[in-house]
């Protein structure tokens, strides 16, 4: 994780609607994101937790305050110097996938590269390598409709990530999805973080993806407020670190006696090419590793 | 995004067709109307250009033909006819009036004519004589295919019966066919044996229509004289003004018609897409590309609407007059042009005014978050 603050809010409110009906869905909100910083926002629903997350996009302007991307001030931006911003500063991956339907895998991933300086023609190395570390390459071709939900989840991020954006939005991107494939698409996400030093900020009410979090920011009434922690019994992904539920986690293994699980096949993979790096971390136990 | 409203429409080649065909169907009522009143039309004036005369000389105050009585002298026509710039002269005798076959009236102009007049007689035969006789008559073939009358088959002129002797082709018109008497009959049921009612004066080569109607205007008292075009244009513009103004107010409806129907098929296209327009302004794409995407999808469907219209027309329409022979369509390409001028920019409007609404809207209303 960076110091360097790429997102930067400071009093943030959002209000929709006047007079009595007037609901205040983002109240003073303030926060600072790092490059390569997971940042979860969680909160009960109705929290305003995407409509925060909307103003952080630079998709909905604030009633007031002020967002800093990348050291632009973009409160007083035109629209379309903010969909430029979007198109090359920020990637969106929804809950819902929102693939074009009409566009192949390719196509939709490809997309927002026709907004770069370099076009579609500079990004074709880039998608490959994107179809490549997601395994998409053998569905490059294949319409969304053909696509089981973890690939469409796949293919959202791969079209975030085309740009090489600074900034990940996520809006709840597992909740479509099984626990098995949101485990994955979680992992996917933390290596952005990780190996791209992109900045996640993630909207989910997935507990499990606390573990990888650089930080929780727990939203309330649209406030930003302190969260206090609930008793969980989970155990961890011994490649990950991440919390994995014993009870229903499907992707297991034995080595040397021992039973390990993990949140995902990636993870699984890792173990696989290195038993003896994980399985000898003597911090990262498995069944014996509770709350 | 061009290449997304492309493929989103080719996504689904069914609804791109019912889409398409909404629009040319709409298209096609305009157009069937626009030929009716272009048919017509043609076809009211279709005598006086058969006749191929440069000037057309007639009673002082008259001048047009469609529902008007014109009555000259007979050495009138033949003092034209010592011009020195006329190299012949074709006299008629008219009657604006109802001919009865198979128990029906056609409303018809009567041309009375003598047989050295061929020239100004029926210009393309079906089937029997052209110039008739005394107590004969030449009626358009239309009339026969719709009440059996045949060659040997009586008409009744005003009072008098006539045996049909001739069948016209491209004479009959709902609001006024052509019908060839003898001008002895008409002149009998005129008592204007020694009159005529049209002088048709074809002038010698180089000599200017407009000119020569001036001087026989000078030449001979109480006449009229107007050059073909002038002519045809003084009957096609009240002929227009009667019959043909109901076909052009049917048109204006069925403008209007088509131009809600191509309208509320653009606005619903776009509304279909409008998450993923949601989608493509989360992804960066600014309000202008999001517009012109739109637009060429309107473009689009409006263009193969056109295109289906012209083919449906072309094929359909010209074909119907041999299954409906009373009816006269003319299928133009300036139909369509203007048909297109009118609907594309208010397709283009609805499609538009939806998208500029929707662009600024919050993106989780439009993108299901």
């Amino acid at each position: 994780m960076s110091d360097t603050t790429i997102l930067q809010a400071s009093n943030l409110s959002k209000s929709f609607g006047s007079g009595a009906s007037m609901v205040r869905a983002v109240n003073d909100v303030s926060l600072d994101i790092g490059q390569g910083e997971m940042v979860l926002i969680m909160g009960p629903s109705g929290s305003g937790k995407t409509t925060l997350l909307s103003m952080l996009g630079a998709l909905l302007s604030p009633s007031s305050g002020q967002i800093i991307v990348d050291g632009e001030d973009i409160s007083s931006m035109k629209a379309a110097d903010l969909a430029r911003l979007r198109a090359r500063k920020i990637g969106f991956v929804f809950q819902s996938f929102n693939l074009l339907e009409a566009l192949n895998v390719e196509d939709n991933i490809l997309l927002p590269a026709q907004l770069a300086p370099s076009g579609t023609r500079g990004a074709n190395r880039r998608l490959d390598q994107l179809l490549d570390e997601l395994d998409l390459a053998p569905r490059r071709k294949a319409l969304p409709r053909t696509l089981s939900g973890g690939e469409k989840q796949r293919v959202a991020i791969a079209r975030a990530l085309i740009n090489r954006p600074q900034i990940i939005l996520a809006d709840e991107p597992t909740g479509n999805l099984d626990s098995h494939m949101g485990q994955e698409v979680m992992m996917i996400l933390h290596d952005v973080a990780r190996d791209q030093n992109c900045a996640v900020l993630m909207v989910t009410h997935d507990p499990r993806v606390e573990e990888i979090a650089d930080r929780i920011l727990w939203l309330e009434d649209g406030r930003l407020r302190n969260r206090k922690r609930e008793p969980h019994n989970w155990v961890i992904d011994p490649v990950c670190g991440m919390r994995v539920d014993e009870w229903t986690a499907t992707i297991t293994t034995e080595y040397q006696q021992r039973k390990y699980v993990f949140c995902s096949t990636r993870c699984l993979q890792r173990f696989e090419a290195q038993p003896d790096k994980y399985a000898a971390e003597p911090t990262i136990g498995n069944l014996d590793t509770g709350p | 995004m061009f290449y997304w409203s492309l493929k989103t429409l080719l996504a689904e080649p069914m609804r791109l067709m019912v889409s398409a065909l909404a629009v040319a169907v709409s298209f096609v009522l305009v157009i069937f109307f626009s030929a009716v009143f272009e048919g017509e039309s043609d076809q009211m004036v279709v005598y006086l250009e058969q006749t191929q005369a440069d000037v057309w000389v007639m009673q002082k105050g008259v001048s047009n033909m469609h529902m008007a009585s014109s009555m000259l002298w007979d050495w009138k026509a033949d003092f034209i006819a010592k011009n020195p710039q006329v190299s012949e002269v074709a006299a008629i005798l008219y009657l604006n009036g109802p001919i009865k076959a198979g128990g029906k009236d056609w409303f018809s102009y009567i041309i009375g004519l003598r047989p050295e007049h061929r020239r100004v007689g029926p210009w393309a035969m079906a089937e029997g004589k052209s110039i008739p006789g005394p107590g004969e008559a030449v009626i358009p073939e239309v009339i026969t295919r719709l009440t059996g009358i045949g060659i040997g088959g009586e008409i009744t002129m005003i009072d008098r019966k006539l045996m049909v002797v001739g069948l016209s082709r491209e004479s009959f018109s709902m609001a006024s066919s052509v019908v060839f008497v003898s001008a002895v009959d008409l002149g009998d049921l005129l008592e204007a044996s020694d009159q005529y009612s049209y002088v048709m004066v074809y002038a010698k080569p180089g000599v200017d229509p407009k000119d020569l109607a001036r001087q026989i205007m000078q030449d001979i008292d109480k006449v009229n004289a107007l050059s073909s075009d002038e002519f045809i244009a003084s009957d096609w513009q009240l002929a227009a003004q009667m019959g043909a103004e109901i076909v052009r107010m049917m048109t204006l409806i069925g403008t209007l018609l088509s131009v809600v129907i191509v309208a509320f098929t653009a606005y619903s296209l776009i509304a279909r897409k409008k998450r993923e327009l949601a989608i493509a302004k989360a992804l960066g794409f600014g309000n202008g590309q999001i517009y012109l995407a739109a637009l060429f999808q309107t473009l689009v469907i409006t263009v193969l609407g056109l295109l289906l219209a012209m083919l449906i027309s072309f094929t359909i329409l010209a074909w119907l007059p041999t299954v409906v022979p009373q009816i006269n369509l003319a299928v133009r390409l300036h139909q369509f042009a203007s048909i297109a001028i009118i609907t594309l920019p208010i397709a283009l409007l609805a499609s538009l005014s939806f998208t500029v609404r929707n662009c600024d809207e919050r993106y989780n209303h439009s993108t299901g978050q």
